[in-house]
């Protein structure tokens, strides 16, 4: 397998567990919601007596998904800036470092928030060297507006989940929260609709044709 | 004026409301059985695309109609302090809240199909049944016109009564539960971004599950691309909707128990689910990837029916009874 094939497995992999995590969020998301409505229905006064420990029920099974979520994006935003071996052991170490943090200050929100603070530095440097047009950042997708999209748009959502996991009591709350969401949803347009943003494109004619593996 | 004089002004209007809007509230489930019977008979198809033109006029009709009535509901639904006399404020509801929801998700459709280009003949029978039975839902279910607002007159009405009684701890009482939900719920920012985004979103996603369907069962690559290019459009409007939803949450809902409530929890999975389902399309050439990308863009249009109805049944924070 050449190296393209190799970065195309890669990048599949990552996606697909993306996909999968966002789907077992989900899952539990809908199961939770089952259970609060049987609950609340059927327990009473339980929403007085029994909703804080569904809520940390709750967190203590959602919290090794949103872990894993935040290595997997933790590993695909540096992707853009280095290879893999270097990315695993970069993931790694921010990883490790979160950890030290989690288990210097006993708080597990400390540990994700300085992890979510060192990926949120790699991808501003990401983003920088993309508009910047070095040829470093690697991407799925092509065109400078796209790339720059992309890396805007994921450094909107690690900025958000700094917001949720660092700064909910914080006075830099809304500020931060604001360049977040600009952030995302300014990324989001770029990605999607680059072509019509762009100065100059190449239209692509489109070709309809059966699914790929329709016949199966 | 006395909130004696308040609240019969209001009953006025809301009867004038209902004097003007009745035709129009009996006018949508004909037309919804219209447009359900263009859908169905191939030969009455061509009369669609008026058909739904013709509705959109209609429900924008009805949209400035209710437009009017929250105009002058703003003028009169004015908020006192039983401690100084003095107006504390002016109640703006907005036009998408409890008996207008359905209808603005209704006008929302048609407003959309109006403007559908791509595939427009084999997505409007779709698009139609949709909008139909958000039409029959808007008019036996919200009522906009002949019992709008139930919740919000109710508390107003309240407030009103409370403050004619004389007993001050009552009056004070209604007074901080009315300024609260106008500081906090009707007239916040975030109240006048954060739905119209999300019912955008959901008209744009109600199109893409009619080309997901088309994809589905006529196996082409351009149905695909219009469904994709019809969440591409939510998406961005859903997104920041959603994200806007967490400040105002944390202000409105300081002290409540409101992470992991039922509708937060199925709003995530909502957004998980379209996340998902365009992550997934990144590799739709893949061999028989197409039926994943299939599968979860209808799931995540289920999730968004079952979203919206999660308020009407699962109790809890977001929930509306």
């Amino acid at each position: 397998m050449n190296s393209l094939a190799h970065t195309r497995t890669w990048d599949y992999a990552l996606t697909v567990a993306t996909v999968v995590l966002l789907a077992t969020l989900g899952l539990q998301s809908l199961l939770g919601t089952f259970y609060a409505w049987w609950a609340l229905s059927t327990i009473p006064n339980w929403e007085a007596f029994g909703y804080n420990d569904f809520v940390r029920v709750m967190n203590l099974i959602a919290a090794p998904q949103v872990v894993a979520l935040v290595v997997v994006m933790g590993l695909c935003v540096p992707k853009r800036l280095l290879d893999r071996t270097a990315l695993i052991v970069v993931s790694g170490v921010m990883l490790g470092i979160g950890l030290v943090a989690w288990v210097i200050t006993g708080s597990m929100q400390d540990g994700l928030a300085t992890y979510l603070a060192l990926a949120g530095l790699i991808q501003v440097a990401v983003v920088a060297l993309t508009v910047a047009g070095t040829r470093g950042p690697s991407y799925m997708t092509e065109g400078r507006l796209v790339k720059t999209g992309s890396g805007l748009l994921h450094l909107g959502f690690i900025a958000f989940a700094y917001v949720v996991v660092a700064l909910q009591n914080s006075a830099f709350m809304l500020p931060a929260f604001w360049v977040a969401t600009l952030l995302t949803v300014v990324g989001t347009l770029m990605s999607f609709y680059a072509d019509k943003l762009a100065f100059r494109t190449r239209v692509r004619a489109e070709v309809d044709r059966p699914l790929a593996g329709a016949g199966d | 004026m006395t909130p004696a004089t308040i609240q019969a002004e209001i009953t006025a209007l809301i009867g004038t409301l209902a004097i003007i809007g009745t035709p129009l509230q009996v006018l949508m489930p004909v037309g919804a059985v219209a447009l359900v019977a263009l859908a169905v008979v191939p030969a009455w198809r061509r009369a669609l695309g008026p058909a739904i033109t013709a509705t959109a006029v209609v429900l924008l009709a009805g949209e400035a109609l209710l437009a009017w009535f929250h105009w002058r509901l703003w003028e009169l639904a004015v908020v006192v302090s039983p401690e100084t006399g003095a107006i504390t404020g002016r109640v703006a509801v907005p036009l998408w809240i409890e008996s207008e929801k359905l209808y603005v998700w209704a006008l929302t459709v048609a407003l959309l199909a109006v403007f559908v280009r791509r595939h427009r003949e084999e997505l409007l029978p779709g698009i139609s049944v949709i909008l139909a039975i958000l039409m029959a839902g808007a008019a036996f279910w919200g009522k906009p016109f002949t019992e709008p607002l139930p919740s919000f007159l109710g508390q107003y009405f309240g407030y009103l009564q409370a403050m004619q009684s004389g007993n001050f701890g009552m009056a004070m009482g209604a007074y901080q539960g009315m300024e609260g939900a106008r500081q906090f719920y009707y007239n916040t920012v975030y109240m006048w971004i954060h739905p119209p985004a999300l019912f955008f979103a959901y008209g744009t996603f109600a199109l893409s599950f009619v080309a997901t369907l088309l994809m589905v069962t006529r196996r082409r690559s351009s149905f695909e691309t219009t469904a994709y290019r019809w969440v591409r459009l939510g998406y961005i409007p859903f997104t920041a909707g959603m994200l806007l939803g967490f400040p105002w949450a944390i202000m409105a809902w300081q002290g409540q128990s409101w992470w992991w409530s039922g509708k937060v929890n199925m709003s995530i999975m909502l957004w998980v689910l379209y996340t998902a389902y365009l992550h997934a399309r990144l590799y739709i050439r893949k061999p028989g990837m197409w039926k994943w990308v299939a599968a979860l863009s209808i799931a995540s249009f289920l999730v968004l029916l079952l979203t919206y109805l999660a308020t009407y049944v699962v109790p809890g924070a977001h929930s509306y009874i």
